[in-house]
């Protein structure tokens, strides 16, 4: 059958009818002002793309879209930061520092503009949808724009809401890395889930407020080498890579795990961790299939000791490795996982301290992500557990990144690689016998 | 000192004015007192004795005597007939929206951005929201804050269903109305009228007696809640021991305008959502617990002037997009409009003093000088309390100024513009319940309700209070009334 008024072609078993709305605090927050720290700036060229899979059921069927927005309006009257929008400060008067061509300070204007909210359907069953393995299914179940070309009118937060033919629900997170990191997203998320069940969150904490770091480093300096310093960027916060980036999800089970762990018994610096070791292995298993040339990893961790306790901040800790000599793609894992347990040269300061532009994933080297102690199972929404998670990144430069989060029952490991796309099928391909048992 | 002088010039003005309006106004009593006096003088001074010899001369038999007794009580009972029956305000609910359909002002202004390709029409409606005197906190059906919205015939009905049921529940826990004891029903919704008709709607969901006398009005504008209340009133003058259902309601989701058209886009920025729901009742037992009772309505349709005609009117643009254009004459045939309606509600309701004056200077008007202007009652005199329909800022300032009002008397107007926004025909009862919500309303006080709507028509209704209200009286203000009055600044940067 033809039907006349059909409006967009749709490809066989992708994502279609989007409906965009708003959702907005639930009271007047008043005009006030968020100002972001020099932390925030560093990051505000990526974004996060987190995606949360539900399984069909009654419980699915029950979650209406309206049963999903109400909670989020009084979720946003504790996170009214996460529904202003990006202004740039008056320019200063004649006689301050800097030219009047450098671009103004950029903050928050917290105007109750709200979060984009999208629906989608797709004709596809879910469990046939994860089965397939598609690289850059994320993309297609978050929302996929960023801040900018408009910066007054771009939200910091979009939630895609993605209904299967067979009931499963699929929420699609698209978070400007600008208002936080990858722990303050996911704690921002769970509390919306929390208000859902009629749970009663952990106050937010937006104090003490954010002010720039006295001690700028002066103009003319290098960049950190943890970073690539990019720009002038204007109005439009992203940067295209020169190749086209997606994301590719694998599943490093226990087995493999242990098996890793294994290999590096014997070794008197015996300390690395799970991390450590899965992060070797993508760096090892990327080496190779760009023979060789990525001698140098830039890596970004969620220490916990190192947090402040504010609900929206960026302080994940930034700083490269540098492997020793010999090419990683030769090297063992064990001898990869203990250089990145030990060898860490922290530049978080100075990353912050940085005045330029800078994309920190995927920009001067590999970027490798610790998730591990992000508890991205916790989204229960009436007490139904996500069946699967996966967080991946948009805006990232050319080298790539590599995400390590937490799988469903917690003794394995998701890895989300964000690699240009034409690297995807070597990846694939040789990590293939790498995550075999036996 | 000059200054002294002329203050106590004004002072002595003023004095000689309440003694004037004390004389005029209680004439009669001050007639009256005189004669009485005398008379009474006359009578102690006559004695018992005179008075029965008067009495017996005029030669009374029982024929004469049960004559005059029936002609007394018949005219008696003519007169108490033929007397209409007082309409009694039981109680009214407000619809108060949940804060799922707040829409700020950023919001709107990017919304409009992502639907609109025309920079031109999104810099207009910026404007407008800046100057309009709404607040951050006004609400929008849930159809509306989709981009694009979705006017759907099934988002109406939701609207329709969510506002209109919301405030009768709400009406039936007040006064405990049980739907059997609905008799009349009317329901105005100028710009939506579905099949079956929204009364039907009603009569459906709450299952009202199969001999119902309902009424739908469609097309009649934001006046139509003060007409619903005078079709109320003359059928409770026909059916007694009545109660009456009265909802007034605007439902915005059909009529998002989709075009560029300046003067059609003001609706756009200003109409919200709201509804009213209120109990009209003749019966007697009502009297003791009802808070109003209506005294006069008042309509004027300025229909036969073509301009007046085409001032708000619905009409396609050139794109097809279908809205209402707004004419930049609006404020002047409001004007027009609304002195009609003083002219016949004048003599109803102003005191003598007022009266006489207006007459004396109309005769010499006409007769000694054309240049005089007209005098301009005031009606601060005859009400306590005003509501202006929050049609906009313009309508609530322009009536201010005609009106010679203190900022006082339009804050509930204002207030609600600014909490509510401009919700059409409940807009007077959000405006009233505002009053009640300030603890101003006492018994006595007298309340003038004033309506303009598309036609043109002008209309007022004039309340007494029957019992002082008490608060918190659990209306749609009891959250914010705190708040309230809050400074509504000229423009608002957006």
């Amino acid at each position: 059958m033809v039907f006349e008024q059909e409006q967009e072609e749709v490809a066989p078993g992708a994502v279609h009818g989007h409906r965009l709305s708003t959702v907005v605090p639930s009271s007047v927050t008043g005009e006030v002002d968020y100002a972001l720290a020099d932390a925030d700036l560093a990051f505000k060229l990526h974004y996060l793309r987190g995606v949360y899979y539900y399984p069909p059921g009654d419980v699915a069927r029950g979650l209406a879209t309206k049963v999903l927005k109400d909670p989020m309006f009084p979720w946003l009257d504790d996170y009214f930061p996460v529904a202003g929008r990006v202004r740039r400060a008056e320019q200063e008067a004649a006689g301050g520092e800097g030219d009047a061509g450098a671009p103004r300070r950029p903050y928050i204007k917290c105007n109750d503009c709200g979060v984009r909210i999208v629906e989608a359907k797709c004709d596809r069953d879910m469990d046939e949808w994860l089965r397939d393995d598609a690289p850059d299914r994320l993309r297609q179940l978050c929302y996929d724009k960023v801040l900018g070309p408009e910066l007054f009118f771009s939200p910091l937060l979009y939630v895609q809401i993605t209904i299967f033919k067979c009931g499963g629900l699929a929420l699609g997170f698209s978070w400007a890395h600008l208002i936080g990191d990858v722990p303050s997203a996911v704690t921002c998320f769970n509390k919306w889930a929390q208000i859902l069940s009629g749970k009663k969150p952990e106050d937010t904490v937006l104090t003490p407020l954010n002010k720039p770091v006295q001690g700028q480093s002066p103009e003319g300096v290098t960049a950190p080498r943890s970073v690539k310093q990019v720009g002038p960027i204007e109005d439009h916060w992203l940067v295209s890579a020169g190749r086209d980036m997606a994301c590719y999800s694998f599943h490093v089970s226990d087995e493999v795990l242990k098996k890793l762990q294994q290999q590096q018994k014997g070794r008197h610096d015996a300390a690395a961790g799970t991390f450590e070791l899965v992060s070797a292995l993508a760096w090892q298993t990327v080496a190779k299939i760009r023979g060789g040339d990525v001698d140098t990893v830039t890596v970004v961790r969620t220490g916990a000791a190192a947090r402040s306790g504010k609900s929206l901040a960026n302080e994940m800790t930034v700083g490269y490795v540098a492997s020793a000599g010999s090419s990683p793609a030769k090297t063992d894992v064990a001898e990869l996982a203990a250089l990145l347990a030990k060898n860490v040269v922290d530049e978080t300061a100075a990353v912050a301290a940085f005045q330029g532009d800078v994309l920190v994933y995927g920009g001067a080297n590999l970027t490798l992500v610790d998730m591990e102690q992000v508890d991205v199972y916790a989204l229960e929404i009436k007490g139904l557990r996500p069946v699967h998670v996966e967080y991946g990144m948009d805006g990232v430069g050319e080298e790539g990144a590599v995400l390590v989060q937490p799988d469903a029952d917690g003794r394995g490991r998701l890895v989300t690689v964000v690699l240009p796309r034409d690297e995807i099928d070597s990846l694939r391909a040789a990590l293939g016998t790498a995550l075999q048992v036996a | 000192m000059p200054t002294g002088g002329v203050f106590s010039g004004s002072v002595n003005l003023k004095y000689v004015k309440l003694g004037y309006q004390y004389l005029v106004n209680h004439f009669l009593t001050l007639l009256l007192v005189p004669v009485m006096a005398a008379t009474a003088l006359e009578l102690a001074r006559l004695g018992p004795g005179e008075l029965l010899s008067l009495w017996r001369s005029l030669e009374l038999d029982l024929v004469h005597i049960l004559c005059s007794a029936f002609l007394v009580v018949f005219v008696g009972t003519v007169y108490v007939m033929s007397r209409p029956r007082p309409v009694y305000l039981v109680d009214y609910a407000c619809y108060k929206p949940p804060a799922s359909c707040r829409v700020p002002f950023a919001t709107f202004m990017e919304h409009t951005r992502l639907i609109s390709d025309d920079d031109k029409s999104v810099r207009f409606q910026t404007r407008i929201l800046e100057r309009s005197g709404l607040g951050e906190d006004t609400y929008l059906p849930p159809a509306n804050h989709y981009i694009p919205p979705n006017p759907s015939m099934e988002a109406s009905r939701a609207e329709a269903q969510l506002v209109i049921f919301s405030a009768i529940d709400d009406l039936v826990r007040r006064t405990g109305l049980k739907p059997k004891d609905i008799d009349i029903l009317v329901v105005n919704c100028s710009l939506f009228s579905p099949t079956p008709s929204l009364s039907a709607m009603i009569i459906n969901k709450y299952k009202l007696r199969s001999n119902i006398r309902s009424f739908n009005l469609s097309g009649m504008g934001c006046s139509a809640g003060l007409i619903s209340i005078d079709l109320a009133r003359d059928m409770l003058q026909v059916h007694p021991n009545s109660n009456a259902l009265v909802v007034s309601t605007e439902i915005i989701t059909p009529n998002f305008y989709q075009g560029s058209r300046r003067d059609m886009l003001l609706p756009n920025c200003l109409f919200r959502m709201g509804a009213a729901a209120i109990l009209l009742s003749n019966r007697r037992r009502e009297a003791r617990r009802a808070k109003y009772r209506l005294v006069h309505v008042v309509r004027t349709h300025k229909g036969a002037d073509d301009r007046a005609y085409r001032c708000v009117y619905q009409e396609e643009d050139d794109q097809g997009f279908s809205g209402i254009s707004l004419s930049k004459e609006l404020m002047a045939i409001a004007g027009d409009a609304l002195k009609s309606n003083i002219t016949t509600i004048g003599p109803l309701v102003l005191p003598m003093s007022e009266q006489l004056l207006f007459f004396f200077r109309l005769v010499g008007r006409k007769l000694i000088n054309k240049t005089w202007k007209p005098y301009i009652p005031d009606f601060k005199l005859a009400f306590e309390h005003f509501c202006i329909h929050a049609g906009g800022r313009a309508v609530i300032d322009e009536l201010q100024k005609n009106l010679q009002l203190s900022s006082r008397h339009v804050e509930a107007s204002r207030m609600t513009l600014h909490r509510f926004g401009n919700t059409s025909s409940s807009s007077l009862w959000y405006e009233l319940a505002y009053i009640e919500a300030k603890g101003r309303m006492r018994r006595g006080d007298r309340v003038w309700q004033i309506g303009f709507g598309s036609g043109f028509k002008c209309n007022s209704a004039v309340w007494k209070c029957l019992r002082s209200i008490k608060t918190p009286t659990n209306g749609p203000w009891d959250d914010c009334i705190h708040r309230y009055p809050v400074d509504v600044p000229e423009v608002v940067k957006l």
